[in-house]
């Protein structure tokens, strides 16, 4: 007889105490994680700068959206005060701006850029800041659906088509 | 350990144990339900307000948009702060080495969330910050691409929300559980003790009605109440009690029958008797006048004829007591001189040792107790050894008549029935000389003395120096009791 009651004692206690111990409040959680993060658009140009030698996406304010070309002049014109306070470097040489249009050229996948300096002789950093700026420019101009592959060409000849690294 | 058995010991009453189960059954009950439904409320308002916060820092971050320059001055990341935090909270915003928060607080966010963040995705967690209860929200905010991908920018916002309302909330709910559970103990204790009375009532009147019977009350019944399982044992008490009832009153009317059929016998057998005694009176007188056997014969008729009128008397006598019809007819008598006198017509006085203090006067039936001293004495003379002595004992209230011989005693297996009628105290002899009924008709005829609700007397037992000693035990002053047969 007396079993039984204990038991069932036992349990109503347990529960009561689960209630007392789980439960009052609001309890602190681990991370919950929802949908993606948002995205919106941009006004002004979107240039590549160097980030301790990765390349990072800086947006410069402008009254009118920028050509492509007169983005990649943006760009030989080299990071700004704000870019600088916050280390971002250029290794593009200043004055290295386009000769031409940014085109398709036939025989060479995606679009050529012909630049007025040599090419040959860019570092690896500098090429793909100018590849990306390019290619960011020109996919926001509307002459390439997304980022295209870039043919660097300069008086010197030209580089194998790129496409950006930080986006593929 | 003790406590328990203690506990159970005292919970073996029917009250306790019904008690016992119907609060641990409500509180049981409570206590899932409530707590079930506490945690169930407590998970919805937590999602909903998380719901709201993300929803709410989505809303106010689309107006972020668009961004304009990129790395943002300290001063874009102090106003974005700024705008982002309200009533509610705050906001912190981080771009790379940069950050501005929009309240001055220690910094809050947590290690797994930035991380979560960092992945991509829309991220919050509960923390207590001082006991507090805070919720905090991340997200990047991302670039849309020409192409519909979109590009991390770098900037990193993160709400501060205190959830203390929310907290407030679920504590008033906690404080409804208890209540809600202390409420429905309360009702199971009500509710078990309501049901311990329906079952206990019944239980009870059982034990009494059954007490009642076995006290000889047997017209006790139940009231039959409901068809349950209760009602089906006062049911099987009725049917019992009815049964013991017919059965008893069959064996009491058939009794009846036997006795009443006895004083018919013996009343029918008086005038033939009555004829006869004269006759063999005549035959006595006649009997030293008649040759040989023929006056052997006449004597042992006459003799017999006297003993089985002494019989009949008898039996007319015990069956008046037996149907109660036996009154006292009381008188002031001298007892001593009532006593010397039946000694004296028998003619025992030189035979009996008596003690019989003068004065000592009592309100009895003076034939009754004649035929007690008589049937005491003849008794010793028959089954005893002279001396016989008559001792008279007056008290306050009572008087006690000792008579003693100085025989063997009783046998300690006869004491018990020497009251009994026939009883045959020595079983070789199968002719007594008695009717067998004289110790039993003296016994009735004490019992028939009684004063204030105590009935008189007669009891046998062994002088410690041998010898049987009837003790008679009398009121002084004895009250007619209607209906004092004896039963036996």
């Amino acid at each position: 007889m007396t079993g039984r009651p204990v038991a069932r004692a036992l349990l109503a206690g347990g529960l009561l105490l689960t209630l007392l111990l789980a439960g009052c409040g609001v309890r602190p959680s681990g991370v919950i994680t929802g949908r993606p993060a948002m995205a919106g658009p941009s006004v002004g140009v979107r240039l590549y700068l160097l980030s301790h030698g990765e390349l990072a996406l800086v947006i410069h304010p402008s009254k009118e959206p920028a050509s492509p070309e007169e983005t990649l002049a943006m760009l030989a014109a080299g990071p700004d005060e704000s870019d600088l306070s916050q280390g971002l470097t250029s290794e593009v040489p200043t004055g290295l701006v386009p000769a031409g249009p940014v085109t398709a050229v036939p025989g060479r996948p995606g679009l050529t850029v012909t630049m007025t300096g040599p090419v040959l002789s860019l570092s690896g950093a500098a090429a793909d800041q100018i590849v990306c700026t390019a290619a960011s420019a020109a996919a926001l101009a509307g002459l390439a659906d997304s980022f295209p592959p870039i043919t660097l060409a300069g008086p010197d000849g030209a580089r194998p088509p790129r496409f950006c690294p930080v986006v593929r | 350990m003790t406590l328990w058995r203690w506990a159970g010991g005292h919970a073996s009453g029917l009250r306790v144990r019904l008690l016992l189960a119907f609060a641990l059954l409500g509180v049981t009950t409570t206590a899932v339900v409530a707590s079930g439904s506490y945690f169930q409320a407590r998970t919805v308002i937590l999602q909903q307000a998380q719901d709201a916060a993300v929803a709410s820092l989505t809303d106010q971050l689309t107006k972020v948009y668009p961004i304009r320059q990129l790395p943002p001055t300290q001063n874009e990341l102090d106003d974005l702060a700024h705008r982002l935090s309200d009533r509610e909270g705050y906001a912190v915003v981080i771009y790379h080495d940069m950050r501005a928060q929009g309240a001055q607080v220690p910094e809050p966010l947590t290690p797994e969330l930035r991380q979560a963040v960092e992945s991509g995705l829309i991220a919050w967690q509960r923390v207590s910050r001082d006991g507090e209860p805070v919720l905090l929200i991340g997200t990047q905010l991302k670039l849309d691409r020409p192409d519909g991908a979109v590009l991390p920018s770098g900037l990193e916002v993160y709400a501060v929300r205190s959830l203390a309302s929310e907290q407030q909330s679920i504590d008033r709910l906690a404080t409804l559980a208890w209540l809600t559970g202390g409420l429905s103990l309360v009702l199971a204790v009500l509710l078990a003790l309501l049901a311990a009375r329906g079952v206990l009532r019944p239980v009870r009147e059982l034990g009494r009605a059954a007490r009642r019977l076995g006290e000889g009350d047997l017209t006790t019944r139940l009231v039959v109440r409901g068809a349950d399982e209760l009602a089906d044992v006062a049911r099987t008490f009725n049917d019992t009690a009815g049964t013991v009832e017919r059965q008893v009153g069959e064996l009491r009317r058939m009794e009846a029958d036997a006795r009443r059929f006895v004083a018919d016998v013996s009343h029918e057998l008086r005038t033939p008797l009555a004829a006869m005694t004269a006759v063999t009176d005549v035959l006595d007188e006649e009997a030293d006048r008649l040759p040989g056997d023929a006056g052997k014969a006449a004597r042992l008729v006459s003799q017999e004829t006297q003993s089985l009128t002494q019989l009949v008397n008898d039996l007319i006598e015990v069956s008046r007591f037996d149907s109660g019809t036996a009154r006292l007819a009381l008188d002031d008598v001298d007892v001593a001189a009532a006593v010397t006198a039946t000694l004296r017509i028998r003619g025992w006085t030189d035979r009996v040792r008596a003690e019989l203090p003068p004065g000592v006067v009592a309100r009895l039936d003076p034939r009754r107790l004649d035929v007690i001293v008589a049937n005491l004495v003849g008794n010793a003379f028959r089954h005893g050894t002279e001396p016989v002595s008559v001792r008279l004992h007056a008290e306050p209230d009572w008087i006690t008549i000792e008579v003693r011989d100085q025989g063997p005693g009783l046998d300690p297996e006869v004491l018990p029935h020497v009251f009994d009628r026939f009883y045959k105290a020595d079983t070789a002899r199968t002719r007594s000389e008695g009717s067998g009924l004289g110790l039993a008709i003296a016994w009735e005829n004490a019992r028939l003395h009684r004063h204030a609700g105590q009935a008189g007397s007669l009891v046998a037992s062994n002088a410690p120096t041998g010898g049987a000693v009837f003790t008679l035990r009398l009121p002084r002053v004895a009250a007619d009791t209607a209906n004092t047969g004896g039963v036996r």
